[in-house]
């Protein structure tokens, strides 16, 4: 027995042992899963479907077209972002990695990740080929952090079959308010007339929904939300105008209560409310629903970015982006990075089918973006989408702070005043401990 | 326990009981069997057909399943084995042996007791990056060897032992080594069966550390690579995959449970140490 395992270990270990190549290795690191199964060996992007299957085979793809580099890829779990610290801890980062860009301050500021304005240049890439929101998203400290590769933030997706019931129709589009007023008045009336709520809300362990509505609308009132590297201030004028117009609509009920996300996406799905305000990254299944004859949302399904309820009309955005882990590489690796970036924006428009904004301006004004369902409506995101500023760390964490508070604020848990004074109290404490 | 003696009342309450704490595991099941498209926004479709072995065949779809499976077993088994070695010795040795600050010594691994490992995971990381130990078998393993509660558990077991046990048998000219080995350890077998079946569990399952430990996809255990395998927004979108992971990587700790039943509640009731 004893014999045996220690025969199979041995086998294991060398069976490990990779032979010899004279490829040029890249280890990219990335999460959106795993889905060897259905897409292994694939090299047919546009026939792919959904982050993973996308993703998966636009590698082999890169893979195939450059028969001189392998790119190895590393699949974690999400977000990934404990096994890269152990990793850069351990010294062996990646090459490559999958990152949201709030999280990139945290890792540029220690000089974890290499400014990437290099590989651009040599992959033929200017910045100014990026949207605004995705420029703003990988610059800081006077350097580009990482290729932007989507925009995603919040949308207001619509049932437009209850939205027709409530009178909220016009020319075939709904009719999305202009003010805070407006939009109480309609979710007044969009109640009296279908018996559901307005908006579908997933205030329970769904910080991020509370957090990008606050964001979004501080944002739109031209709240400086972080006028420092270590301080929020969220107990303001403004925070109190936000705060006090979603907690209203709470106490008139006219949203849902004490809903988590799945629970959120089924109400959705089977037409117990008129607005789901989530994520870009849901317009697929979405979609999905409003092409199966006999679901509740059959045809009757439209999505917008935020309205504009006050001030200008800016939105809460993140995004996804490639960067470059900080390590010794040779000329050979620093090129194939390179070739990989180029790659990479040379199928923007291939990532974007998965729902996400994409990060380059010519992919936006490409047709077939365009024609994609629903696009043309979202498209307005790359350019009114405004990340945190970059100097400002721990977004992630500070997220979950202010999303957690908030959503006690916004459901009554606690009063809305003393909800903007924790969060900002907890989320300085944190900033406070940041070197 | 005497059936007769439960009565209608009792066996309904336990009826109840069983049937609340098998709901779970059965609608588990019946997701897992169910097409991911079909449960978005209706998880009660897998109260009836059609179910599928789709979200199972993707799972073993993956090159790298079987892979995980194996490298769990060898951390499991790894584990489990070094910490009945370890944690026999030093229970024998604190039991049976006098030796200087023995006393200060077993209060020591005590404390390791109330110690969390996140306290030292910073620290632990550092230690296995220094001696190359990540990503390999024995940076799996080796945390896992040091287990307060085992040496705790052998050491009180040990003590309920007679000791005119080993009195008469190095009255028969054996050595400690001989009395350990051949009068001791097999007297030891419960316990050595319990802290056996907690150390594979608590292996099998362990993710926090493997997670930052085995970084490269071919070095990770089950738990890590289920859960990196998982696409964003798995519960909506891939409840029916995430469901087959977990009926997936539950089987091997059913096997153990079968098994060990015995064991097991006897550990629980208490009464594996004396």
């Amino acid at each position: 027995m004893i014999r045996a395992g220690a025969a199979l270990v041995i086998a294991l270990a060398l069976g490990s042992c990779a032979p010899a190549d004279h490829k040029t290795h890249l280890y990219l690191q990335r999460f959106f899963g795993e889905c060897g199964a259905e897409y292994g060996g694939s090299t047919d992007i546009s026939k792919a479907e959904g982050e993973c299957g996308i993703i998966t085979t636009m590698i082999a793809r890169f893979n195939a077209e450059n028969p001189d580099i392998q790119v190895d890829v590393n699949v974690v779990a999400w977000p990934g972002y404990p096994q890269l610290t152990a990793q850069v801890a351990a010294r062996d980062p990646p090459d490559l990695v999958t990152m949201h860009e709030g999280v990139i301050s945290d890792y540029a500021a220690k000089g974890l990740v290499e400014p990437v304005d290099g590989y651009l240049r040599a992959a033929g890439i200017s910045p100014n080929d990026f949207t605004e929101a995705a420029r703003q998203g990988v610059t800081m400290y006077g350097h580009i952090y990482g290729l932007p590769w989507d925009t995603h933030g919040g949308l207001f997706h619509v049932n437009t079959a209850l939205f027709a019931k409530a009178g909220l129709m016009r020319d075939g589009k709904p009719v999305l308010p202009n003010t805070g007023q407006e939009l109480l008045q309609q979710a007044r009336q969009f109640e009296q007339r279908t018996g559901k709520p307005y908006l579908i809300q997933s205030n329970v362990g769904d910080p991020a929904f509370a957090a990008r509505n606050l964001y979004t609308y501080m944002m739109a009132l031209g709240a400086p939300i972080f006028p420092d590297a270590k301080h929020i201030r969220l107990n303001t004028p403004i925070g109190l105008t936000v705060a006090n117009f979603f907690r209203r609509i709470n106490a008139e009920r006219l949203g849902t209560q004490n809903m988590d996300t799945p629970a959120a996406i089924a109400a959705f799905i089977n037409g117990e409310g008129g607005i789901y305000p989530t994520g870009t990254w849901m317009i697929g299944s979405f979609e999905q629903e409003a092409e199966t004859p006999g679901r509740p949302l059959y045809k009757s399904y439209a999505v917008f970015p935020y309205p504009r309820l006050w001030g200008q009309h800016v939105e809460f955005v993140s995004g996804h982006s490639w960067v470059v882990p900080t390590r010794k590489r040779s000329p050979q690796q620093r090129e194939a990075i390179a070739r990989f970036f180029k790659f990479m924006a040379a199928h923007n428009y291939d990532w974007a089918r998965t729902g996400h904004i994409p990060a380059f301006k010519s992919v936006l004004n490409d047709p077939r973006f365009k024609a994609l369902p629903h696009r043309a409506d979202i498209a307005p995101l790359a350019e009114i989408g405004r990340p945190l500023p970059a100097y400002v760390q721990r977004q992630n964490a500070i997220e979950g702070l202010v999303g957690e508070e908030m959503a006690a604020g916004f459901t009554g848990q606690k009063p809305v005043r003393q909800a903007l004074a924790d969060a900002e109290r907890r989320v300085n404490t944190l900033l406070s401990q940041v070197d | 326990m005497q059936r007769g003696r439960l009565g209608i009342a009792g066996w309904v309450a336990l009826a109840v009981a069983a049937l609340i704490m098998v709901a779970p595991l059965a609608w588990t099941l019946l997701l897992s069997l169910k097409n991911n498209a079909e449960l978005v926004g209706h998880s009660e479709a897998a109260l009836h057909g059609p179910y599928t072995l789709q979200n199972y065949g993707a799972i073993f779809g993956n090159s790298l399943t079987l892979r995980w499976l194996l490298n769990s077993t060898i951390v499991a088994l790894g584990q489990t084995a070094g910490v009945l070695i370890l944690a026999s010795l030093a229970g024998y040795g604190f039991s049976r042996l006098d030796f200087p600050l023995r006393k200060p010594l077993f209060i020591f691994v005590l404390v390791g007791l109330a110690i969390p490992s996140q306290a030292v995971i910073l620290v632990q990381h550092q230690l296995f990056a220094w001696a190359h130990l990540h990503n390999s078998y024995p940076g799996l393993i080796l945390p896992g060897l040091v287990a307060p509660f085992g040496v705790f558990f052998m050491t009180t077991y040990m003590r309920g032992i007679p000791r005119e046990l080993d009195e008469a048998a190095m009255l028969d000219g054996a050595s400690r080594w001989t009395v350990f080995w051949k009068v001791i350890l097999p007297l030891t077998k419960p316990a050595q069966s319990t802290l056996a079946v907690f150390t594979f569990l608590g292996a099998w399952n362990d993710y926090w550390w493997p997670l930052i430990s085995a970084t490269h996809s071919n070095m990770y255990t089950l738990t890590v690579g289920l859960a990196a395998a998982q696409m964003n927004y798995a519960q909506t979108s891939g409840l029916g995959y995430l469901m087959a992971q977990a009926v997936f990587a539950s089987i091997p700790i059913f096997i153990v449970y079968i098994v060990f039943q015995k064991q097991i509640v006897r550990a629980m009731a208490g009464t594996a140490v004396r």
